[in-house]
């Protein structure tokens, strides 16, 4: 029996120029097989009337613009995002200048300064949990004893400070991710410039201003969309930590919708809230995906 | 060299045999996936562990894998297991979040495995109100597990050390009170300790306080909420005043969830909880040097107008996804028998659904802990079971927390509560 190769035969030939589409092929399956289709599952669960199809409606979405507690859960969410990328980036630009400088066991210090990323949110949570807590808490005993605070400050249950104690962990835990993506962007501008600018008698604020900070502005927009859509998924460290509570005070849009959905059982709600929340940060990172579309 | 060439055939003959006998065992050998969030809990992990091997000594053709799960993500993690067609073959969970998994249906139907082992008569051992939570459309869709009622758990040494007779635990809410304001010396101590958290545990623990007073969540026809009546305004009040008011509860109460409670009694931090058969074990084991079973007692919850409890009880769920229902029913059956059932209260302290364990057993009959629980029995109460329940509690336990915070008045957080409850349920489903 002869055998014929498929290529050899007219319907499986492939002109060239369009080989690149078999290339492609897989991995765009792939992506709309992962991507895709929960995405156009939670787009569809969120017209669903609740309990179920077959028939589709918005009223899930009116029901959320009208609840008060997702508006509050959503303002929690813009300003718990909002003050900790903004932490993340002072805080992270300003270890990556002193890491690239010139100092005494610079990669054990860059190792250190790392360390935060890497232990899970879950941990940190639970840790930091055990060091607010105001009768056996770390956190009290130390400020107490270095005298910043009169007596034991209740972190976690107070109104006022559960969420800017939940940020300040926030911030310990997640500028190291900033503080990397900075500290590569600065490798990357040339010491030329500065020497330049230094015998032009430039003072280090000029040199900062005019050379480090231009320098970093790829970088920094990078850090920023990118650290933005992690903390609005950020989800462990609220959970562990405070559940949401002392009330709605900490609730964010990750935790809410973990609690329609798997603990309230209202998959075509929290449907509705997953796809809002995805289309705010859409609006947010466009913008990163039309600067390296400009690029390329 | 013939004998060499004997011998190395037979061990090639036997090698082949034993790798075509365990091949053929494996085959027929089921497994069987066991979750149970007490994997994650001492003493009970040791407990379970140990009674499964008893199990498959007993049925040589099951293997059962334990599969330990959090208290407070067992829901997600079934729920999405199920949802995908997988899961564990059994499960635990507590009554309470029956009615969402029977709506869904994520509880297989036990009646065929009930007919076949006798039907009415089989189910005559439990209570009959524990078999009653596990139906679903009048069929039996689960089986009952633990069975207990809340008490007061206190420390005898402290309670000497205020100038209490230990004797005499406080048997209205007002004696609470008054012992409570005796027993807290801050920053040493407090009187007692009460989760605030949004944990499944709370209502556990409030719910005694606004039946005594004569209040209740639900109208009787669990359509309405009811936390607009005189009653239940005033048991809210009294509960949130003794953390802002009277402060003798720690401070961090409304962060606190049942663990965080347990270890302020284990470090004798504070004197009182209210707790049940599980309280005593766990606080021995966060802290030994205490010996709970000694220096811990048992009391009725105080009372107001009238003497009521809230009832525990858990359940065991049969996956429907399960490809093994004939040998899942083998474990179910095994691990609600009168022997286990007796075994979990010897070593766990927990009373059991079986009326011929929870009334019999002399172990129960003659302990100090459980002795007080089964006593309060007759007088337990169930949270309403509806699938809104998880959304009712968690708005009741924001009003809660708003409260102990002070970001509310008691009334205003009640009144909150209130309405956003009848907006959950004139919600249609």
């Amino acid at each position: 029996m002869k055998i014929i190769p498929l290529a050899t035969m007219k319907f499986f030939r492939i002109k060239d120029q369009h080989m690149w589409t078999l290339f492609v092929l897989p991995g765009t399956l792939l992506l709309v097989l992962v991507l895709g289709f929960p995405a156009i599952q939670s787009i569809l669960y969120s017209i669903y009337p609740e309990g179920g199809g077959p028939s589709y409606t918005l009223n899930n979405y009116s029901v959320l613009f009208r609840d008060s507690v997702f508006r509050q859960v959503f303002g929690n969410t813009v300003l718990f995002v909002t003050l900790s990328v903004a932490s993340h980036v002072l805080l992270g630009l300003g270890v990556a200048l002193v890491l690239n400088m010139e100092i005494f066991a610079k990669p054990l210090f860059r190792l250190i300064a790392l360390l935060p990323w890497v232990v899970p949110d879950v941990v940190v949570g639970i840790i930091w949990r055990w060091m607010y807590d105001p009768v056996y808490g770390a956190f009290n005993d130390l400020l107490l004893r270095i005298g910043l605070i009169p007596a034991h400050v209740q972190w976690l249950s107070s109104p006022k400070l559960a969420l800017l104690s939940v940020i300040f962990v926030n911030l310990w835990r997640g500028f190291p991710f900033v503080m990397l993506i900075l500290l590569a962007g600065l490798q990357s501008i040339p010491r030329v410039l500065y020497e330049a600018a230094a015998i032009d008698g430039a003072s280090r604020w000029q040199l900062f201003v005019r050379i480090t900070l231009p320098g970093l502005k790829k970088m920094l927009v990078v850090a920023l969309a990118l650290d933005i859509v992690w903390e609005v998924r950020r989800f462990g460290l609220i959970q562990t930590m405070t559940q949401g509570g002392p009330g709605n005070i900490t609730e964010v849009l990750s935790t809410y919708i973990y609690k329609q959905y798997f603990q309230f059982f209202r998959f075509e709600y929290a449907s509705a809230v997953a796809v809002v929340m995805t289309a705010a940060l859409l609006m947010v990172s466009l913008p990163y995906i039309w600067m390296i579309s400009q690029e390329e | 060299m013939k004998r060499y060439r004997l011998s190395f055939f037979v061990v090639l003959g036997l090698s082949v045999f034993f790798t075509i006998s365990t091949f053929v065992y494996a085959q027929e050998k089921v497994t069987l996936r066991f979750s149970d969030w007490h994997l994650t809990e001492a003493p009970w992990d040791k407990t379970l562990a140990d009674a499964m091997p008893l199990f498959e000594q007993r049925h040589p053709n099951i293997k059962v894998d334990l599969e330990p799960v959090s208290y407070k993500d067992k829901e997600p993690k079934y729920t999405v297991e199920i949802a995908a067609g997988k899961g564990p073959d059994i499960f635990h969970l507590h009554a309470f979040s029956l009615p969402m998994f029977f709506d869904k249906g994520y509880a297989k139907d036990l009646t065929p495995f009930i007919e076949k082992e006798g039907g009415a008569k089989f189910l005559e051992a439990w209570y009959p109100l524990c078999i009653d939570m596990m139906k679903h459309k009048g069929k039996v869709h689960a089986m009952p597990g633990d069975y207990m009622s809340m008490v007061l758990i206190y420390n005898t040494e402290l309670f000497k050390e205020a100038g209490l007779d230990p004797k005499k635990p406080p048997k209205t809410w007002d004696e609470f009170l008054e012992y409570n304001i005796k027993l807290t010396k801050p920053p040493e101590r407090w009187g007692v300790a009460v989760l605030g958290a949004k944990d499944p545990g709370f209502e556990l623990r409030f719910s005694p306080f606004l039946w005594s007073f004569g209040g209740d969540y639900l109208t009787p026809d669990n359509k309405k909420s009811a936390l607009n009546t005189p009653d239940a305004k005033e048991a809210f009040k009294y509960f949130i005043e003794l953390y802002t008011k009277h402060k003798v509860m720690p401070p961090g109460v409304p962060t606190m969830n049942a663990q965080d409670v347990r270890t302020q009694v284990a470090h004798r931090k504070t004197a009182m909880e209210i707790g049940s058969g599980w309280s005593a074990p766990i606080i021995n084991a966060i802290n030994p040097e205490l010996k709970a079973f000694d220096v811990l007692a048992a009391a009725p919850l105080p009372m107001k107008k009238k003497r009521v409890t809230t009832i525990w009880l858990s359940s065991w769920v049969m996956n429907p996804n399960t490809k093994h229902p004939k040998e899942a029913w083998e474990l179910l059956k095994f691990i609600t028998s009168k022997e286990m059932e007796l075994n979990w209260f010897v070593k766990n302290r927990v009373t059991s659904s079986r009326k011929d364990v929870s009334e019999k057993a002399p172990e129960i009959l003659n302990d100090k802990f459980a002795s007080v629980i089964a006593s309060q029995l007759p007088y337990g109460k169930v949270v309403p079971q509806i699938p809104q329940w998880p959304e009712i509690m968690d708005a009741f336990t924001t009003a809660v927390q708003e409260a102990f915070t002070e970001m509310k008045t008691p009334e205003k957080a009640l009144a909150d509560a209130h309405e956003r409850i009848n907006g959950i349920l004139a919600r249609k489903k």
